[in-house]
């Protein structure tokens, strides 16, 4: 799992992979669900929502708590996988195939870390 | 991190990988590498370890312990006996609580209190404070002994390894406690727990050891469990957590004490404990407790609000704070409430339903909580809960999981439905059609294909068979005898001079078969039979003084249901409206015959005697429906006299009423006063009962014999069904032809059933050297839990039992036994040889799990000609007369 090269990664733990120059699948990163614990419920943000680079785009569940989710791009939200309403434990299972939602037409992003900047940003944190 | 404390266990949870947080001051595991969600679902399917001993733990000691202890805690204490432990609050003297807690009394004179490690140091200062004026100290000895819960199916199984297979608690019920070695250490166990689950134990032991049980534990497959799993298994058990469902409230101020279920049990108001901290505002909330409870709204005020399980069916997780809503009138829209806890839970599907129910591997999760609402709100309300700003249907329900069918808690999901209807033709003609011909296949499947071994059950003869479908079985006959008549019977109906001569005729031939002065025929069952001793001896009690409530009976002394006792002489059975409350303990006041410690189905004679010199109990109830041995009559007969102990002894022979004799027991001679029994199972007689009694005129107990007469007419019947009245004639006949043949004949095939099913390698339950039984019973263990699959799969193949749970096991549900007479097969003929080949059949089935139906649907075919009967031919001829004159 770990850190897979292909991707970009977020501070937010977020990361992206991205499909075209302006459409993106968001997930979150192996750290992130490890963090969170077991995840019970995915909030998933509703097709034609428009999403901001930095702000909350929408929520994961643990059993114990409610976690955001930062968009680390603007766009509009062209997908979202249903699965994870029936499955939320893909989250924790697969993070790097269990994509979150599919962002088009992007007309900005936070700052991308490629994996070793993100795995060094993670050793950071603690 | 350095300055949190850590229990004796820290280094264990490092070891694991544990995820560390700070809890009220301890450095403690939130959850291990595989997640609370594996946690949960491991404890509820195998078993989890967690480290409680964060907890605070106090010693209260001195010659005031329990005045001071009635005086801090909600509880009754002098209701904990030695090897108990009780749930009880500490009230703080506005209604709410300081803290929940649990009182553990191991041995006598010391009283052990376990408190929430976040609340030590207040409740400490607390208690501290009210000892003023006691002769009582309070030692905090946290940190001398370590605890280890061990919850789930495989908990006992894996602490009876540690125990070297000796018996944690000295009983089997929740809030039981135990002392003894584990491998070669001291501990404490109590049957109590936090999860939920019916099977579960909390380990107390040297700080020295602690780490050495946990490690073992691993080792023999349970798994450790953190806070994260701790608190989504006591939310599914609906179980309050001090911060969330007690202390401080989100609406202001705090939750009172009775806002929460579990207060009315511990809870006590009794005159002995006296007053106690807080007293006066829980007697108020009490009283609007049963007032709502009763759906009286007169004195909401004192409780406006209480805890209650509810389940979220829309999408999406509950969280302490959320608002809730309904829809009546008088909420004008705003919350009602909201909810002090919820999660999502998983839980394990399962199929089939009943007994049938299997637990699969698949997961569900479901959305549930419990929350603070208006007492107006009842179980099945539809509520609405704000969750993050959108509004969520929810249902309240009563439990979100059962713990009645051990050795798994049960979940429970709303909206759940079992049983369906079952197909009939659409005319009523085409109903009728299709019953008699199901009832003929039911009759030749049962009488000519199965070998039935139910040992209650039997088959009466054709002659007994005609005649309770003859003429009087649908009449009337009530009859009293009248004082002023000399005692004679006074009949209210007309046409009973022949159903007249019958009832005297079989008074007469069961005083004789019974060995006694006077019998009462008019009760239609045994359990009828014992409810009318039990209201009769009510009766004579309270008779020279009528002026006020009865009072009922008390102590009474009966054999436990758990040991074989029958459900007549439970307290939740027949004796529920006879039997008094103590009102020092608060609890019923029954005693139970102990067994021996090595044959749980026999009474130990000498523990008895020191329980009949410590309780003299009024009344004394021999008499069992798992029935391996003589009941002890004689013996405690004899005792009861030497000691001058008044007392009224009654044997409830049940199963073994046709074994009266030389090769059984002959109850009145040993001294019984009363004797009750069921007319169907050993005697040859149709569904009857029957009280025989040995009181003569001169006796003052001959009022209690008047009193049962009128508590059977008319204090049980008004109809006493005179078939089948009719058919016990006939049945005592043959019972006083037949009796020391078929009575021999039964002792012997029982025990050489046993010995042949222990022969062809099932266990056995009983006595070898004996022959493993004395009645018509015998019992074989196939396995922890494994009772009902087997008594299927041996119906499925044409043989009939009983599954039955042995005294070791929690309830039917983990049963695992089968309980079988050979009765009915005797009085089909079968002998050693037939037996033994029986023996062997089972053996393949229940061993092998072969198919036998074939071979049993033969065996049996060659069995169907009853004896012990009167079947010559002078009988039969009169017999088929008699079935064509009549047209039955």
């Amino acid at each position: 799992m770990g850190f897979p090269t292909e991707l970009k990664y977020s501070r937010d733990h977020e990361w992206v992979k991205m499909l075209d120059d302006t459409t993106a699948l968001i997930g979150i990163t192996d750290y992130a669900q490890s963090k969170l614990g077991d995840l019970v419920f995915v909030n998933l943000p509703s097709v034609g929502d428009t999403v901001e680079a930095g702000e909350v785009a929408c929520d994961v569940e643990s059993v114990k708590a409610v976690s955001d989710i930062i968009s680390p791009v603007t766009g509009k939200i062209a997908e979202v996988n249903e699965a994870l309403n029936d499955a939320p434990e893909l989250l924790n299972n697969e993070p790097y195939e269990a994509w979150i939602m599919k962002v088009e037409e992007i007309a900005d992003s936070e700052e991308l870390l490629d994996a070793a900047k993100y795995e060094a940003f993670t050793q950071e944190e603690g | 991190m350095s300055s949190l404390k850590r229990t004796v266990l820290y280094q264990a949870h490092v070891d694991a990988g544990a995820t560390l947080v700070d809890f009220g001051g301890w450095e403690m595991p939130i959850q291990y590498p595989d997640g609370i969600v594996a946690e949960h679902l491991y404890c509820r399917s195998r078993c989890g370890i967690f480290d409680v001993s964060h907890m605070g733990r106090i010693d209260v000691k001195g010659s005031d312990q329990v005045a001071f202890l009635q005086h801090v805690l909600s509880s009754n204490v002098l209701a904990l006996d030695v090897n108990q432990a009780q749930y009880c609050i500490i009230p703080d003297t506005a209604g709410g609580a300081v803290d929940d807690a649990y009182l553990y009394r191991f041995v006598e004179g010391q009283y052990f209190l376990v408190i929430n490690a976040g609340n030590i140091d207040k409740d400490l200062a607390h208690l501290e404070k009210a000892a003023a004026g006691f002769d009582v100290t309070l030692e905090n000895v946290s940190d001398r002994y370590a605890a280890i819960a061990v919850q789930g199916p495989e908990a006992k199984k894996l602490l009876m390894i540690l125990s070297g297979g000796k018996t944690l608690t000295t009983e089997n019920v929740k809030n039981a406690l135990g002392t003894l070695t584990m491998e070669g250490r001291p501990v404490r166990i109590a049957k109590t727990g936090y999860t939920g689950e019916p099977i579960g134990y909390e380990l107390y032991c040297d700080s020295a050891d602690a780490r050495y049980f946990w490690d073992r534990l691993l080792a023999l497959g349970a798994r450790p469990m953190g806070l994260g799993a701790r608190d989504t298994l006591r939310m599914e058990a609906s179980l309050p957590l001090y911060g969330h469902e007690m202390g401080e409230c989100e609406l202001g101020g705090e939750i009172p004490v009775y806002a929460v279920p579990l207060a009315k049990f511990a809870v006590s108001f009794s005159e002995e404990k006296g007053d106690f901290i807080g007293r006066e505002p829980l007697k108020k909330q009490f009283e609007a407790f049963k007032k709502i409870m009763n759906r009286d709204y007169s004195s909401l005020s004192e409780l406006p609000y209480r805890i209650q399980p509810i389940y979220l069916e829309g999408r999406g997780v509950l969280r302490k704070g959320f608002p809730v809503y309904c829809r009546d009138a008088w909420s004008e829209g705003k919350p009602i409430g909201y909810v002090t806890s919820g999660t999502m839970i998983p839980y394990y599907e399962t199929t089939g339903e009943g007994l049938q129910t299997v637990i699969t591997e698949n997961t569900g999760k479901r959305s549930i909580g419990l929350a603070y609402m208006d007492s107006r709100v009842c179980e099945n309300y539809n509520i609405e809960i704000d969750v993050r700003g959108k509004r969520l249907p929810a249902l309240v329900v009563g439990y979100h999981i059962r713990q009645d069918a051990a050795p798994y808690a049960r979940p429970i999901l709303p909206n759940v439905t079992v049983g369906r209807a079952l197909p009939t033709p659409d005319s009523y003609a085409g109903k009728a059609a299709e019953l008699l011909k199901k009832a003929q296949e039911n009759h030749l499947w049962r009488q000519t294909q199965c070998i039935n071994l139910i040992p209650s059950e039997n088959t009466p003869s054709r002659a007994v068979r005609l005649l309770c479908g003859s003429d009087p079985a649908f009449r009337y006959a009530e009859h009293k005898k009248q004082k002023a008549f000399y005692d004679a019977e006074i009949f209210y109906y007309q046409g009973t001079r022949f159903i007249g001569e019958v009832e005297q005729l079989l008074a007469e031939e069961m005083k004789k078969y019974l060995g006694c002065t006077q019998v009462e025929t008019r009760v239609t069952s045994g359990q009828m039979s014992n409810t009318a001793v039990f209201s009769a001896l009510m009766d004579f009690k309270n008779r020279v003084d009528r002026k006020r409530t009865p009072q009922r009976l008390g102590w009474v002394m009966n054999n436990h249901i758990v040991r074989g006792g029958h459900l007549s002489a439970q307290p939740m059975g027949a004796l529920h409206d006879y039997i008094a409350v103590d009102p020092v303990t608060e609890k019923q006041m029954v005693v139970n015959f102990p067994v021996c410690a090595d044959n749980p189905y026999r009474i130990d004679v000498e523990a008895t005697k020191k329980l009949l010199t410590q309780y003299k109990p009024e009344f004394i109830i021999f008499g069992k429906s798992m029935v391996l041995h003589k009941e002890p009559v004689a013996e405690i007969r004899r005792f009861v006299d030497e000691q001058g102990i008044s007392t009224t002894i009654m044997y409830d022979m049940a199963h073994v009423l046709g074994l009266v004799g030389d090769h059984f027991q002959k109850p009145f001679e040993e001294g019984a006063e009363i004797v009750t029994g069921s007319t169907h199972k050993t005697f040859f007689g149709p569904q009857r009962g029957v009280i025989g009694v040995n009181y003569r005129e001169e006796d003052l107990k001959w009022g209690l014999w008047e009193a049962i007469q009128t508590r059977a007419f008319p204090g049980s019947v008004s109809n006493h069904h005179l078939g089948t009245l009719l058919g016990q004639l006939m049945a005592a006949y043959e019972m006083n032809a037949f009796k020391d043949e078929y009575q021999k004949a039964i002792i012997e095939n029982a025990k050489s059933f046993a010995r042949s099913l222990a022969a062809e390698g099932l266990d056995v339950a009983g006595d070898p050297a004996i022959g493993y039984t004395e009645t018509h019973q015998v019992i074989v263990k196939v396995g922890y839990a494994r009772g009902p699959e087997i008594a299927d799969r041996l119906e499925e193949n044409g043989i009939i039992c009983n599954y039955q749970a042995t005294p070791e096991e929690e309830g039917f549900t983990a049963s695992g036994a089968l309980r079988m007479g050979v009765s009915e097969m005797t009085r089909f003929g079968f002998g050693k040889e037939e037996f033994a080949r029986l023996a062997r059949l089972m053996a393949e089935c229940i061993l092998h799990g072969e198919n036998i139906k074939e071979e049993v649907a033969r065996f049996r075919a060659d069995y169907t000609e009853m004896h012990y009967c009167f079947g010559e031919a002078e009988l039969d001829d009169a017999l088929n007369t008699f079935a064509q004159a009549t047209g039955i």
